[in-house]
């Protein structure tokens, strides 16, 4: 968790910059634009979504770690790979397509520990609907680190964190 | 060791009729009413939940006395406790006053259990009643608090393995897993320092029946040139292995417990994608050779899955360990875990635990493409015509091997239908039976 007194504003013009890469970003993934959305991605990145434990509050594990299975623990490597298999036409449960809203919400920017850098607080609701009657729906908070380099903003690290310590449906086969 | 229940447990009910007529595995029919109908989950409940040995933990997630976590048998939660003599005890998680769930976290460590509702406190060993809000009024009525606690079941281990069951006829868990244990060491036992989970635990539900997932992993490995075509794609940048066309492959059943296999030692574990994790294999083979012999250390990380009935499965080389969790006909709670050898290096355990994660877990590129069969497998049967169409399962019909020197029924082949079939007949066999000495030894004679 940041520390919630060190948290330097940024410039109006800089804010709005990086909400408008963030609601980009969603619509990039509503619109299955994947190689779009790995192109807004630092060759740096880490795209971590732990897995969540039920423990109690005095417990001193806490309700996430690193070293937790999670659902995504990527660098650059594994997001490519998982674009790959969402490209290949024997990908079977993705024809019919999977169709896809992600609603991005409470974004905050600050300044981040270098220069070039934000630290970006949002949450975000997704809702997916296969089939005819299929809907599953995910909803959590993102702590983002946003950097300024060569062609552009792009994405360096992603903390994603869900409520539920079960996920609620068979899989997660879009990104967050 | 259930001396605290004092009424009458209820008789076993009396079995459904015409099984036989929807579940035929000598001729290789079925249909998928056994996938659907309450009545049928209700009969699996009682006659096989109840009455299996089920697994519950690995020793390594309970390192200390205190350690416990939370878990379902069937639908029944537990309470599984290391104690201070270094045994582990499994229980009811629920109270014996009002029926409340004590425990409400996953896993932590304590020293005795207090349930919310009216304060009854347990010890941690074994779940005894120590006490309650306002005992003195229970006192004052004569109440003897020796004479109530958690419900224990009986707990057994095997290389690391915690299974448990709450039937009191069972056979031994020895006796449960029979010759099937030789086969159980090649993930357990490859390495002198044996197995822990490494990473806790992740969860997730799919709307399938919990019978097409167990049979996924006891047998079915033709599914996967097909369905997993785009993830070994992504993983590997080409098809799977074309299994057929392995030299040597087999599939071993027992009692309803099966493991399909090809001898090519990494087969499974090369769709990870990373090469250390196969180098570590190849490297550690030769002393895998010197300890369980030649040809199960051909076995470490190849093509192959296993089931331990009716819903504990593992893929060796992938190293993800998951139970089906039973959750009614058409639903599941998926516990998934990564098992690596107590001894490999820090950063080879991490490697598999992303590893899974890639793979067999619920963002997995091929647990994708799995759980969207199973769900319209089971779903497809809502249908009345639907539910009775025969599905068949009669592949490899004829290909035992009589006079194999492998432990349990052998037969040729990966791409083979057998272990399926060994599957659904125990589990219709313990619908069928009324205690545990009436289910039938099938072994030596199923096809």
């Amino acid at each position: 968790m940041t520390d919630i007194d060190r948290e330097l504003p940024v410039p109006f013009e800089q804010a709005r910059e990086v909400e408008a890469f963030l609601l980009r970003e969603a619509r990039l993934l509503d619109d299955e634009r994947w190689d779009d959305w790995l192109a807004g991605l630092s060759e740096a990145i880490h795209y971590w979504m732990p897995g969540i434990e039920n423990r109690r509050r005095e417990d001193r594990s806490g309700p996430y770690r690193l070293e937790h299975m999670a659902y995504f623990d990527d660098g650059l490597r594994e997001l490519q790979r998982r674009v790959a298999r969402f490209k290949q036409p024997s990908a079977w449960a993705e024809n019919p397509p999977t169709r896809n809203v992600h609603l991005v919400t409470n974004i905050e920017v600050f300044a981040g520990a270098e220069a070039d850098e934000y630290v970006v607080h949002s949450c975000f609701i997704n809702v997916r609907s296969r089939g005819l009657d299929e809907q599953h729906q995910i909803s959590g908070r993102r702590e983002d680190v946003i950097r300024r380099e060569a062609d552009g903003l792009k994405l360096l690290k992603r903390k994603i964190l869900i409520p539920n310590a079960m996920l609620l449906c068979k899989n997660i086969n879009t990104f967050l | 060791m259930n001396e605290i229940i004092k009424l009458r447990p209820i008789e076993t009910s009396e079995p459904l009729k015409n099984l036989d007529r929807i579940c035929d595995m000598e001729s290789g029919r079925m249909s998928g009413k056994i996938f659907w109908d309450k009545d049928i989950y209700e009969q699996e409940l009682e006659k096989v939940f109840a009455r299996c040995w089920l697994f519950v933990a690995h020793e390594s997630q309970l390192p200390k006395a205190g350690d416990y976590l939370t878990t379902t048998m069937g639908e029944d939660e537990v309470l599984v406790v290391r104690q201070k003599d270094a045994s582990i005890r499994v229980m009811l998680n629920a109270c014996p006053h009002r029926g409340n769930k004590v425990c409400f976290a996953e896993a932590g460590n304590a020293r005795g259990f207090i349930c919310n509702y009216h304060g009854w406190s347990f010890g941690a060993d074994g779940g005894r009643l120590m006490g309650m809000h306002e005992s003195k009024c229970y006192e004052e009525s004569g109440f003897d608090k020796s004479q109530h606690g958690l419900r224990q079941a009986r707990v057994a281990s095997y290389k690391g393995l915690v299974f448990a069951t709450f039937a009191e006829d069972a056979p031994t868990l020895e006796e449960y897993l029979g010759p099937m244990t030789w086969y159980l060491d090649v993930m357990l036992d490859m390495d002198e320092g044996g197995s822990e989970f490494f990473g806790g635990c992740i969860r997730s539900t799919i709307e399938c029946n919990w019978k097409i997932a167990a049979e996924n992993f006891v047998g079915d490995i033709l599914h996967g040139g097909w369905t997993h075509d785009s993830a070994a794609k992504a993983m590997l940048g080409g098809p799977v292995t074309n299994v057929g066309e392995l030299p040597e492959s087999y599939s071993v059943n027992w009692n309803g417990h099966g493991y399909e296999f090809a001898t090519d030692v990494v087969g499974n574990a090369a769709t990870l994608g990373e090469r250390e994790i196969n180098k570590y294999l190849h490297t550690l083979r030769p002393k895998v050779a010197e300890r369980l012999g030649e040809f199960r250390s051909k076995l470490i990380g190849a093509i192959s899955s296993f089931t331990v009935f009716p819903n504990f499965s593992f893929l060796p080389g992938q190293n993800t360990v998951r139970v089906w969790q039973p959750r009614g006909p058409d639903k599941i709670d998926l516990y998934t875990w990564v098992i690596v050898n107590k001894n490999a290096p820090q950063e080879i355990k991490g490697k598999w635990r992303r590893g899974a994660m890639m793979t067999f877990s619920p963002t997995g590129v091929f647990e994708m493409d799995d759980g969207e069969n199973w769900e319209y497998c089971t779903k497809t049967s809502r249908g009345m015509v639907t539910r009775y169409q025969d599905l068949y399962v009669g592949l490899g019909m004829h290909t035992r091997i009589d006079d194999s020197e492998l432990p349990g029924n052998v037969f040729r082949g990966q791409l083979n239908e057998c272990n399926a079939r060994a599957f659904y007949q125990r589990w219709k066999d313990l619908l069928q039976s009324p205690t545990w000495a009436d289910v039938p030894d099938r072994n030596g004679k199923m096809r």
